[in-house]
């Protein structure tokens, strides 16, 4: 969707993702082998009382249902307005319980900002608030997010920036 | 346990070095394959567009530089995690073959509710060594971690 056309305010479902004690310790293992996120007995001694996801974790999986969503919109025939996504940053990233093996998460973005990005005038800063929430409808995760999103050129010859006669 | 670095360990001023790493493009394709699957972190032919070439996710370089904190700092302290992370900023695209390194900056301590532990806010910053000049920083995020406090008569 063009910058232009992205409704502000409008809440929408990303996806879900079951957490699991191997999928969470593979996270782990690779990228942040604290005891209690990698090892079963040191978190049942840790104050977490077992096993919980590494933050990183829980914020990759929401990039991974980001990108399937747009894959699935775009299968479903939305126009395919750019190739890859960029983003300047994040904010506010909160982590306000632990997620645990077993966790069903469902992570859901609400746009609510449009800036202007003068280095690249043919892209707009949208910005988004991002929840997820385990089955219980608690939340786990929240956060500001920032992505680059193509405005829609001014004619259709002047997609890639050149102007063609 | 007594070598553990405590929250009284922790000074406003102190830079931790956290190691160098050099990315290969077998990493920066393995994490995007699982979380970020996009042509400028996945093909090397691709990637022409925004970001000029391959070029690692930058939930990829907040993992590593997670990876890079357990290793240098917290698997030698009582780290309990953290909450949250104030802000990330991604500032320069990074690709396979950059030598990075990571700097935590202590920038303040503040109590928590627990008495038995308290909350240390660093400044992790991650640059790219350059041939000549000053290093670059591609990477930077603020975070407050909670960690144990030394064991006193009063904490319960």
């Amino acid at each position: 969707m063009w910058f232009e056309e992205i409704p502000l305010g409008n809440k929408i479902t990303l996806g879900s993702y079951a957490f699991t004690e191997e999928n969470i310790i593979a996270f782990a293992r690779k990228y942040d082998p604290q005891p209690f996120h990698v090892d079963k007995d040191a978190a049942a001694r840790s104050p977490y009382g077992g096993l919980i996801a590494s933050g990183w974790h829980t914020s990759s999986v929401w990039m991974k249902l980001v990108i399937a969503y747009r894959h699935g919109r775009i299968a479903e025939g939305e126009e395919a307005t750019q190739a890859n996504f960029v983003s300047p940053g994040v904010r506010e990233i909160r982590w306000p319980k632990p997620v645990r093996p077993g966790m069903i998460v469902t992570y859901t973005n609400e746009p609510f900002a449009k800036l202007d990005w003068p280095s690249l005038p043919q892209y707009g800063l949208l910005e988004g608030k991002n929840e997820a929430f385990d089955q219980d409808g608690t939340l786990v995760y929240s956060f500001i997010n920032q992505v680059l999103m193509a405005r829609r050129p001014a004619t259709s010859g002047r997609a890639d920036g050149n102007v063609r006669p | 346990m007594t070598d553990l670095l405590h929250f009284e360990d922790f000074r406003a001023g102190q830079i931790f070095a956290l190691g160098t790493h050099t990315l290969t493009p077998e990493e920066m394709i393995d994490y995007a394959r699982d979380f970020d699957p996009q042509p400028q972190h996945l093909d090397p032919d691709a990637a022409k567009d925004l970001l000029g070439g391959l070029a690692a996710s930058g939930w990829y370089l907040c993992a590593l530089a997670m990876r890079m904190m357990v290793d240098g700092l917290f698997n030698r302290s009582t780290s309990l995690g953290a909450p949250g992370v104030d802000e990330v900023q991604w500032r320069r695209p990074v690709r396979a073959g950059d030598k990075v390194r990571l700097d935590g900056e202590v920038l303040d301590r503040r109590d928590s509710s627990r008495p038995e532990r308290g909350f240390v806010r660093f400044r992790f910053s991650m640059w790219r060594a350059k041939e000549t000049g000053e290093d670059e920083r591609v990477m930077m995020f603020t975070c407050s971690v909670m960690f144990r406090r030394r064991a006193s008569a009063g904490s319960a």
